[in-house]
């Protein structure tokens, strides 16, 4: 108990740091940051615009009303309005926010199921066919890079086979089939290098948990090979297994964005890619904060997760 | 240490090779249009085609490689650096720095890397001056860790106190003595944030705010070639390929480079799991003497492959009886461990039987097929290990542990199991079985522990336990409850007792019969009293007057270490350390005589010791 709060205190004061932070980042800037926000190209903007930027970002009143007023802000979870047609950040964001965590959600389905299966398996033979083949494919899944599968797969899938669209979303509500096949291709893609991962951490913890001792009583035991597979080996190699996937899982939080723009799924990187177009700062930060205080709250409810798989860790 | 990885080497080279290169090689100008030749296929002129401004696409990937690599080698070298410096600093000074240098990473890492770029990107606008600071950025916490983690582990070392005590100034120290040391792990480092670098890099073009057109950057190309993917393919392939080549060789480099220079490899190709493939035909063996519970013979283990003749174990034979103990004793490396767990079909990963029979009920325990040999593992016979803190399962309850070796043999229910399991922890003297049966192992005290690996062994009310080293790990006190423990259980039970173990104070307390291995061959063998008073072997008197005694003489220690297997001594295998040696010991290698009810000798000499 004592533990969990201490973990809670620490996320907590996690996201006050990134919040901060991300207030800061336009004063670590050299310049002056509304003028640096209109510059295109080089050329000096209008001083009248760059003074009405200023007033509409607070940027005149003292750095530290500003610093209350956005923290007051981010508490009541309003993130100001965006710069391009002044619509309420907070509400755009709720609407793309479950659309990313669903892709993120079911490309880490797909790549639980296909790397620990396959990594399982690899190094219960290890040093045969399937391990060699497995790892080699592995090895190439981690190099390609996840917008060149998802260009590649556009062109194949959609473009020459015709199998499905080439990108779009529907809302489930209206069409369930349709918004499945739309977020088979962009989770497929995701699925590629994360199952690489998976199966790579899979193949490395169970082969490291086998050589130990603990293993050993469990074949002095007589147990059957399924037995000390799934309840001794899969079970302490899981801890490992869970870390890697939940790191991985933080960071596709942010990226996702480069899979969202190939197939067009209308999520969260969209709006930021949008907004790092247009110099929109307030939806910039705001997005930021909402996926860094994920981010946090993720690894505070692994650290929780890890207290469940490893009893050793409630002890300290 | 491993071969260096050759292939990734020269593969990466060849590519920073080509990006130096491409000024000097009279390639097109990346960046001249020709639109009039816009998508034109391969020529003469334009090995590789025209792109859809009608610039040369070889050019522009090779001049891409060059973008490419020099931002993300230059990201990764300012990384290196100032995170390799703030990683040292924190973690040789302590205090306040560390606070500064170390866990400030922590804030960084709370920013997925892509979109830490982008609101850097936001405020600094695309362009390769930007992206170098952005990625620098973003791996500098990996190195500053790398660092940091690496100081600490050789902080505490000999030599790092020596320089101290040389009156060496912190400066000094850091720079002479810890940077090599932890200059591996940042090497490693440096290539995977590079190789990640040349990824990030790349995303960032393609979506527009990285490299800003029209110069050439792979990612820039793979973008631009979205949109006439269905008329040119090709296009959009180069530069794909390109990238991906790029970081597979960049990332082979990284897998190599830790091979060679982790220092515990993780290859463990050779696992037990292919003894649950294993199905012999079954030898059906001599019938051994009623009452005993293990008869071994010529049994001989060779590590690796057989055929290069390492054997481990050689020609060895006992047996064990029904209420009886056999202490099998010898030193650390003379093979008694390997021996009694390959006597039982428990062989360890990376050795194989290649002779001899373990017979137990009538059937070869050596030839016996998995499913089979498994039915027999934890109910007639079964183990204990040194460590318990090791051999039990940290995962799980010991409770649940016990029962589990019920069930394995038994058609009882869970809770049927359970209740066992806490009558049998009643039993090997724990105190409140109830309470401890919920306990994981990490709850429970060494001697506790171990009393479990007990009960868990003893719970199907086997004939035969092997207890490999069972007290090795404890303190003294805790050695004597469960030496007691084992006894009684001998006693009541009937059961044989195999016992390993280094220390002869605990074999005079618990064996009838004692085996002396050296070497991986029993040199003595014969009741407890008659070794411990008249040893017939020169290596057993060694062992004896070796071992501390409360009014005896000072112990001595035996010259020189136990032979490793394939680099054995051609005559006897104690000749080169024994006293009593003479010329025949060592040109031949002695065979094990008989001298007397139930005793036998390797020794030539043993009737005039």
């Amino acid at each position: 108990m004592e533990w969990f709060v201490k973990r809670l205190g620490i996320s907590v004061l996690l996201v006050w740091l990134v919040a901060t932070i991300v207030f800061l980042a336009i004063y670590l800037v050299p310049g002056d940051p509304a003028e640096l926000l209109l510059s295109q190209g080089g050329a000096a903007p209008d001083p009248a615009i760059v003074e009405d930027l200023r007033d509409q970002l607070g940027l005149n009143r003292p750095v530290l009303e500003q610093y209350l007023h956005s923290m007051a802000g981010l508490l009541r979870g309003d993130l100001g309005y965006s710069m391009m047609d002044g619509a309420p950040i907070a509400g755009e964001i709720a609407i793309r926010l479950p659309r990313t965590l669903e892709l993120i959600g079911a490309a880490a389905l797909i790549s639980v199921l296909v790397g620990v299966s396959t990594g399982t398996l690899a190094a219960v033979g290890a040093g045969g066919v399937f391990d060699r083949i497995a790892s080699a494919l592995a090895g190439l899944g981690l190099a390609v890079p996840v917008f060149v599968i998802g260009t590649l797969a556009v062109l194949v899938f959609a473009q020459s086979l015709r199998l499905v669209p080439a990108g779009g979303f529907v809302p489930f509500a209206q069409d369930p089939a349709q918004h499945l096949t739309l977020l088979l291709m962009p989770a497929g893609t995701i699925a590629v290098g994360l199952s690489a991962i998976m199966f790579r951490v899979t193949r490395s913890a169970v082969l490291e948990v086998t050589v130990r001792d603990y293993v050993r009583t469990a074949r002095a035991k007589g147990l059957s090979f399924r037995r000390i597979l799934t309840r001794h080996i899969l079970r302490n190699a899981l801890i490992p297994v869970v870390t890697v996937l939940a790191l991985n899982l933080g960071t596709l939080l942010g990226g996702t964005v480069l899979v969202e723009y190939v197939f067009n799924w209308p999520g969260l990187s969209g709006l930021l890619v949008d907004a790092v177009n247009g110099r929109d700062y307030p939806a910039v930060v705001g997005v930021v904060l909402v996926i860094s205080i994920l981010f946090v709250t993720l690894n505070f409810v692994v650290d929780m997760l890890y207290a469940v798989l490893d009893p050793r860790v409630r002890h300290g | 240490m491993r071969r260096l990885p050759w292939i990734p080497i020269v593969a990466v080279g060849l590519i920073v090779l080509a990006a130096l290169a491409a000024p000097y090689v009279g390639l097109a100008d990346p960046v001249a249009m020709d639109v009039a030749h816009r998508l034109a296929a391969p020529s003469a002129a334009h090995p590789l085609g025209q792109d859809e401004y009608g610039r040369d696409v070889l050019s522009r990937l090779i001049w891409g490689a060059r973008t490419s690599l020099g931002i993300a080698f230059a990201a990764a070298a300012i990384a290196c650096v100032v995170g390799t410096i703030l990683g040292l600093v924190g973690g040789y000074v302590r205090g306040v720095a560390e606070l500064l240098a170390v866990r400030s990473m922590d804030v960084v890492l709370c920013f997925p890397p892509l979109l830490l770029a982008l609101l850097v990107v936001t405020l600094m606008g695309p362009g390769a001056s930007t992206l170098i600071p952005v990625l620098a950025i973003v791996y500098l916490p990996s190195f500053t860790r790398v660092a940091y983690a690496g100081v600490l582990s050789v902080r505490g070392h000999e030599y790092v106190t020596a320089m101290k005590v040389l009156g060496a100034g912190r400066l000094r120290i850091m720079t002479r003595t810890i940077l090599p040391n932890i200059a591996g792990p940042v090497l490693v480092q440096f290539s995977l944030a590079a190789a990640s670098a040349v990824v990030l890099e790349s995303g960032l073009s393609f979506l527009g705010l990285g490299v800003v057109p029209p110069a050439p950057s792979w990612g820039l190309m793979i973008g631009a070639a979205r949109g006439t993917m269905v008329q040119a393919p090709l296009l959009l392939l180069w530069p794909c390929l390109a990238l991906t080549v790029t970081i597979l060789a960049m990332n082979s480099l990284c897998d190599g480079l830790r091979d060679v220079l982790d220092p515990h490899p993780a290859a463990r190709r050779a696992s037990w799991f292919s003894r649950f493939r294993r199905i012999a035909a079954p030898v059906v063996p001599e019938p051994a003497e009623p009452g005993t519970v293990l008869d071994v013979r010529g049994l001989t283990v060779a590590i690796g492959d057989p055929g290069d003749g390492k054997l481990a174990v050689r020609d060895v034979s006992f047996h064990v009886r029904e209420g009886e103990t056999l202490a099998i004793v010898g030193e650390s490396g003379s093979g008694k461990s390997l021996m009694s767990l390959s006597a039982i079909g428990m062989v360890p990963a990376g050795v194989e039987v290649s002779g001899g029979t373990a017979t137990m009920e009538g059937k070869d325990l050596l030839a016996l097929p998995a499913a089979e040999l498994r039915k027999l593992l934890g109910d007639r016979m079964a183990m204990i290990f040194q460590d318990p803190g090791s051999s039990l399962n940290p995962v799980h309850r010991v409770g649940s542990q016990i029962a589990e070796a019920i069930r394995a043999h038994r058609p009882v229910s869970r809770r049927a199991a359970m209740t066992q399991a806490v009558t049998l922890l009643r039993n090997v003297g724990i105190p409140d079985p109830e309470r401890r049966a919920k306990a994981f192992p990490h709850e429970l005290s060494g001697g506790m522990r171990q009393r479990v690996m007990i009960a868990m062994a003893i719970a199907n009310g086997p004939r035969l336990l092997v207890a490999d080293e069972p007290t090795t790990a404890l303190d003294v006190t805790i050695q004597a409850q469960v030496l007691d423990l084992l006894a009684s259980l001998k006693r009541d039970g009937g059961l044989g007792l195999l016992f390993i173990t280094h220390s002869l104070p605990v074999v005079a307390e618990i064996a009838d019969r004692v085996a002396v291995m050296y070497a991986g061959e029993i040199l003595e063998e014969g009741p407890t009293a008659e070794i411990f008073a008249d040893p017939r072997h020169p290596y057993t008197a060694a062992l004896l007057r070796s071992a501390p005694k409360d009014d005896g003489p000072a112990p001595e220690g035996i010259p020189g270490t136990v032979p490793v297997p394939g680099d054995l001594p051609a005559g006897c295998v104690f000749a080169p350390r024994c006293d009593k040696r003479i010329d025949t010991c060592v040109k031949t290698r002695p065979p094990l005589f008989d001298i007397g009810p139930g005793r036998a000798s390797r020794c030539i000499r043993w009737a005039s010791l």
